[in-house]
């Protein structure tokens, strides 16, 4: 008897061992590290003085705003649901991205799915998207004067913040959170590690309750300063509704052949001419929002329970005969909610939208008023 | 391949001497090379149905990679792994693992094969390594008749990976063995579950179909995403998983994470293997 009991001891002790090590190599994801001490300003004045401009790594990307499970077809890249399509592709699920950068005007950026991959890469002034379900790629080259803009824009925020006055990134930080301090409080968190570095975590707290953010949490390497995992989690819930955050990251430069690329034959190439500095390639024909007669959007209220309304013009009826908008929303009084953990959308029947991470009442009242 | 398994140098240890003699009855069954036949036919009716139709499929139509094999008969060993996985190479597998124990108990010939409960825990150990031995085979056949037929009937050049980069020939190869070592790792979990299930039973027909339901069950419990704290966990969560050694560069956490997947896999079912055959009563 004793003999039967231990020959199957190793059934017993192997699956616990097992076990046991999965857990350790979970709770190790999520240890701790004692750095020194530094307040919130120090911690946005690190984030000001970081200088990383190169890197290779990996990200991973998860949404869990409650919206409801879409099939795979409605939202897939390759889809014929175009931008809507591919950004509420994003909003759902999780998704992992490898990302190459070399300095303000390289970078690469490859979104892994299963059995395809789609990449964006930008090597100066040339712009390639390629998706290989589709063997498609598009070429853009931008225009000479907005590379410049480009490179600078990281560095500059501190001169754009406060013009003619170019403050030290401990300054500029001290100011930055004296102007949110009426909306947020910001704190620093307890200290984790990301991506296996040491991280300090920067808290912001909306000080409103009208809002759906319950906090926004940022990990800055305790290195470099640079942003290493950006979490945003929904009021009175604990695991973050949206989360975004580096699992591996080489601080080395990577090599060039990584930013050149050259369409594979047999792919179909797109030449797109922006004639708009701020034209979005994926929208198709550039200044097509102002064919379907989408009017300027308006702002109210302000800091985390701002709300966003726009005249849809005929983007409304589009918007409202899509089969994908009935199976996301419900009716409500005078239009369609669509309700997430950190977002509310309001589509009027007289054809706005409002959108604000906000309770649908307070979109309703919005609509009300005007 | 069989064959070169089968000529293994032989020790004079009498494990070697099992293993040798268990790839070759393995290799010489009439079964084994039915199975490896119907896989190999797979890449071989896939590459003559493309090769037929008048119009070549479009991007994104049919399984991933079928619209490459047109332009790169390299694809089509790849087209039809795709294909196999979900379904066939389980199946045949799931034949193979569940038959080990099971088959021997049926015919009779396991009391024969035991000296005592040595000779058991080195039988299970040779009869693991011939259901991974076909595990291997399997995944070549299908690997190896794809770029025969692929290079027999369409054009044969640079390959385009998923990234969009293109990789010489040579390249190529290298990878597509790679794929092949990563769909073969992919498999030794569920040959540990077949080992297991075949020591629990006489019948081998039942072990082979609980083995072979199974491998559907994880797949469809993958499928669901209520389940998602699961996935992880399943065996055959990271089965479609090689294509990332089809990206540039290539990415590596896939393949490490699904081979620490089937260790785990393989270290369970072997200890319960282990447990229930050797305090199994074979002699009667």
């Amino acid at each position: 008897m004793t003999r039967t009991w231990q020959r199957w001891l190793p059934a017993l002790v192997v699956p616990t061992l097992i076990g046991a090590g999965a857990l350790v190599n979970a709770s190790q994801a999520g240890a701790t590290v004692d750095l020194p001490d530094r307040t919130a300003a120090q911690v946005l004045a690190m984030i000001g003085e970081s200088s990383v401009d190169a890197l290779s790594g990996t990200l991973e990307q998860t949404s869990d705003l409650g919206l409801p499970e879409l099939p795979t077809e409605a939202t897939g890249a390759g889809g014929g649901t175009g931008t809507g399509g591919a950004a509420l592709e994003l909003l759902t699920g999780s998704h992992t991205a490898r990302v190459y950068l070399d300095g303000p005007s390289r970078l690469r950026v490859q979104v892994l799915d299963t059995l395809a991959e789609r990449d964006a890469i930008r090597n100066e002034r040339e712009i390639w998207l390629y998706s290989s379900a589709d063997n498609a790629a598009t070429h853009i080259v931008a225009p000479a004067d907005q590379a410049p803009a480009d490179e600078s824009a990281d560095r500059t925020t501190d001169e754009q913040t406060m013009p003619g006055h170019v403050g030290t990134p401990a300054e500029v930080a001290e100011e930055l959170l004296a102007a949110i301090d009426p909306s947020t409080r910001v704190t620093v968190g307890t200290d984790t590690v990301v991506a296996g570095r040491s991280a300090y975590e920067l808290v912001l707290t909306p000080r409103t309750t009208q809002t759906l953010v319950g906090s926004v949490s940022i990990a800055v390497d305790s290195e470099t300063g640079l942003p290493l995992s950006v979490a945003v989690t929904a009021r009175g819930q604990d695991e973050p509704a949206f989360r975004i955050a580096f699992t591996q990251i080489d601080l080395s430069t990577p090599p060039a052949a990584r930013f050149e690329f050259t369409p594979p034959p047999g792919a179909t190439v797109t030449e797109l001419v922006p004639d708009l500095p701020s034209a979005i390639p994926e929208s198709g024909i550039p200044g097509s929002t102002t064919l379907l007669g989408i009017g300027r959007p308006t702002v109210s209220g302000s800091g985390w329970d701002a709300v966003v309304e726009m005249p849809l013009g005929l983007a409304a009826t589009v918007l409202t005969d899509s089969p994908l908008l009935e199976q996301l929303t419900h009716a409500t009084a005078g239009g369609r909610v669509l309700e997430s953990a950190l977002i509310t959308v309001l589509v009027t029947d007289d054809g706005r939208i409002l959108v604000g991470p906000v309770p649908p009442e307070r979109l309703l009242a919005a609509a009300g008023t005007r | 391949m069989p064959s070169d398994l089968v000529v293994r140098p032989a020790r004079p240890a009498a494990g070697w001497a099992l293993l040798s003699s268990e790839l070759s009855v393995l290799f010489r069954r009439r079964r084994t090379w039915a199975m490896l036949a119907a896989l190999a036919a797979i890449p071989i009716l896939i590459a003559v149905a493309v090769r037929l139709s008048s119009s070549p499929p479009a991007a994104g139509e049919g399984p991933p990679f079928l619209d490459r094999v047109t332009q790169n008969g390299l694809f089509v060993g790849i087209t039809a792994l795709v294909v196999s996985i979900p379904l066939f190479l389980p199946l045949t597998v799931g034949v193979v693992a569940g038959d080990t124990i099971a088959g021997e108990a049926s015919l009779g010939t396991l009391r024969y094969l035991l000296v005592g409960p040595a000779g058991r825990v080195r039988l299970l150990f040779v009869k693991y390594a011939g259901a991974a031995a076909f595990c291997l085979a399997a995944t070549m056949t299908v690997m190896l008749a794809g770029a025969l037929i692929g290079a027999a009937l369409f054009p044969v050049g640079p390959v385009t990976l998923l990234s969009g980069d293109t990789v010489a020939v040579a390249e190529s190869a290298v990878r597509a063995l790679l794929v092949a070592a990563y769909v073969t790792v992919s498999l030794l979990g569920l040959s540990a579950i077949g080992l297991f299930i075949s020591t629990l039973t006489e019948v081998p027909v039942g072990a082979m179909a609980a083995t072979i339901v199974l491998s559907v069950v994880a797949q469809v419990l993958d499928s669901l995403s209520q389940l998602d704290w699961l996935h992880p966990w399943l065996f055959s969560h990271y089965w479609l998983g090689f294509a990332d050694l089809l990206r540039q560069p290539i990415s590596w956490a896939s393949f490490g994470d699904n081979a620490a997947l089937q260790a785990a896999y393989v270290l369970v079912f072997g200890a319960l293997a282990y447990g229930r055959f050797v305090t199994k009563d074979v002699l009667t």
